[in-house]
């Protein structure tokens, strides 16, 4: 695997950038194509996705996508992710409040089965005040996520949407494991459409590279996940993860008018990676507050510049 | 007492067996009374298998022409058993106690080292102990009967995971049932037109 490779669910799905509208995958194309790539496990993900005249069963990916995502969330929930994000955005709150009017808007961008703005719903108490949203491009993700959040009584909505163009736009941008689908220009082109004037700070939590990180990642992804999809692109999201140094470059770049560094690369100052690290952007303005809000957290908060 | 002992680890195991089983199946944020009910299915599957045992247990005491010295051969292989199960059953309940601090890092570290490696392990725990237990014994009926244990314990597993994957199903359209591949028959569908409302059937 290469940090160039595709990831399967990256291609199973086309979706018109502008309708949303989904389009037609032809399933030899693509299996010759991860064949080319020297990527046969990639290919066997594909053979075993069924079809119709050639074209692959959008029910059948959709069916692989819910039960793909509702494995990822076990992972979520094994590594505290909701919780994780809480730790940045309660103190970001704080500040928020005692500089703007309500409401706070929170947008996940990416949701997947919307899992962060579930669990921030159920537990993070953050009241009336914030609004809680997902966004994916996938609807059958979407549906199920607000399927759950039904269930649950969940104070949040998902949207079949474009995050960054809402009609109510975002004060708070998040992502878990997206940014890493975004390579080069795509990954500055992507920051650069956080600067909102509405946009407060995004956090962008993803994969911290590292020598031992894919072999880690295929461990537990052999041991947790039943999918071959989620086994094939959990190891390959390890792979392709980008730097500390690629993600503040980009974002400096993509995104000027925040202020931007690493949280949470290191666990409790020693030289031990974990397993996600966060990039946080911030309005200059907001900085020296959020510092001090983080209180004894401050210290996984690198240099905001 | 040590076959009582190792009926209680037994019952433990089928616990966690259905809690393993659940997990990654469900998307719902509060899932104790989900995993509640998985725990209890696995250490109810843990009963048959232990009446199961105990069965041939009995079965096999009862055509043994020297009774006092097969219980002795056994009673010496089930401790055999203990010293490889014991230890791990330790090391797992007490990561459950670590797993109590207030730190997400000692949470996920749990996982990521114990939970995790420890879950791929259990078959090959499962074996070891099995095999340690009936290797130095005497008698074939006492390895014949370990065997079945070992046999038991593998099965239940497989059977909540089946089942879990079957409740799984529940909570699919019918459209996106049949994309999985199940037919009008399947019983994900049958339980679903004959006992459960669907709000998902458009």
């Amino acid at each position: 695997m290469r940090a160039t490779d595709p990831e399967v669910s990256d291609l199973i799905t086309q979706v018109d950038p502008v309708t949303l509208a989904r389009l037609p995958v032809v399933k030899q194309k693509l299996i010759d194509e991860f064949i080319s790539l020297g990527n046969r496990q990639a290919a066997r993900v594909v053979e075993a996705i069924p079809s119709r005249d050639g074209i692959l069963d959008p029910a059948s990916v959709d069916a692989l996508y819910v039960r793909t995502h509702t494995e990822m969330q076990r992972m979520a929930e094994e590594f505290q992710h909701g919780q994780r994000v809480k730790e940045l955005i309660a103190p970001l709150l704080r500040v928020l409040r005692e500089r703007r009017q309500p409401p706070y808007r929170i947008v996940d961008i990416g949701c997947g089965s919307g899992y962060v703005i579930r669990w921030l719903a159920a537990r993070a108490r953050f009241g009336p005040d914030v609004e809680l949203i997902g966004v994916d491009f996938n609807p059958a993700l979407i549906a199920e996520t607000q399927r759950l959040a039904h269930l649950e009584n969940l104070n949040c909505s998902f949207l079949l949407a474009d995050a960054f163009r809402l009609d109510h736009p975002a004060h708070i941008f998040l992502t878990t494991g997206v940014i890493h689908h975004f390579r080069g220009d795509a990954l500055r082109a992507f920051f650069a459409r956080h600067e909102q004037p509405e946009a407060q700070a995004f956090f962008h939590y993803d994969f911290q590279p590292g020598l031992l990180a894919p072999l880690g990642s295929w461990f537990w992804h052999r041991i947790r996940m039943r999918t071959a999809l989620a086994q094939h692109d959990g190891v390959l999201s390890t792979v392709r993860a980008h730097t500390a140094q690629t993600l503040c470059e980009a974002a400096r770049a993509g995104a000027p008018g925040f202020a931007i560094g690493m949280y949470g690369t290191r666990i409790w100052g020693t030289p031990i990676p974990r397993i996600f690290h966060t990039l946080a952007g911030l309005r200059p303005q907001l900085v020296a507050d959020f510092r001090r809000a983080l209180g004894l957290r401050a210290g996984r908060l690198g240099e905001l510049r | 007492m040590i076959l009582f002992a190792l009926y209680l680890l037994a019952t433990l195991d089928g616990a966690l067996c259905g809690n393993r089983s659940a997990a990654g199946r469900s998307g719902l944020i509060n899932k104790r009374r989900y995993y509640f009910k998985w725990m209890a299915e696995g250490a109810l599957w843990a009963q048959a298998a232990s009446v199961i045992s105990g069965l041939a247990l009995l079965i096999v005491l009862h055509f043994a022409p020297d009774r006092p010295g097969l219980l002795l051969d056994l009673e010496n292989a089930a401790q055999r058993m203990l010293r490889v199960y014991i230890p791990y059953t330790i090391l797992i309940l007490s990561s459950f106690i670590v797993r109590a601090a207030p730190s997400v890092d000692i949470r996920s570290a749990t996982s990521v080292l114990i939970f995790g490696p420890m879950t791929a392990a259990r078959p090959l725990i499962s074996l070891i102990g099995v095999l340690y237990g009936i290797i130095p014994a005497t008698r074939w009926e006492v390895r014949a009967l370990g065997l079945l244990v070992l046999l038991l314990m593998l099965a239940v597993e497989r059977i909540i995971d089946r089942r879990a994957e079957g409740a799984r199903l529940l909570t699919l359209t019918h459209r996106e049932l049949r994309a999985v591949g199940a037919t009008e028959n399947s019983p994900a569908i049958y339980r679903r037109v004959d006992g459960r409302p669907d709000d998902r059937v458009p």
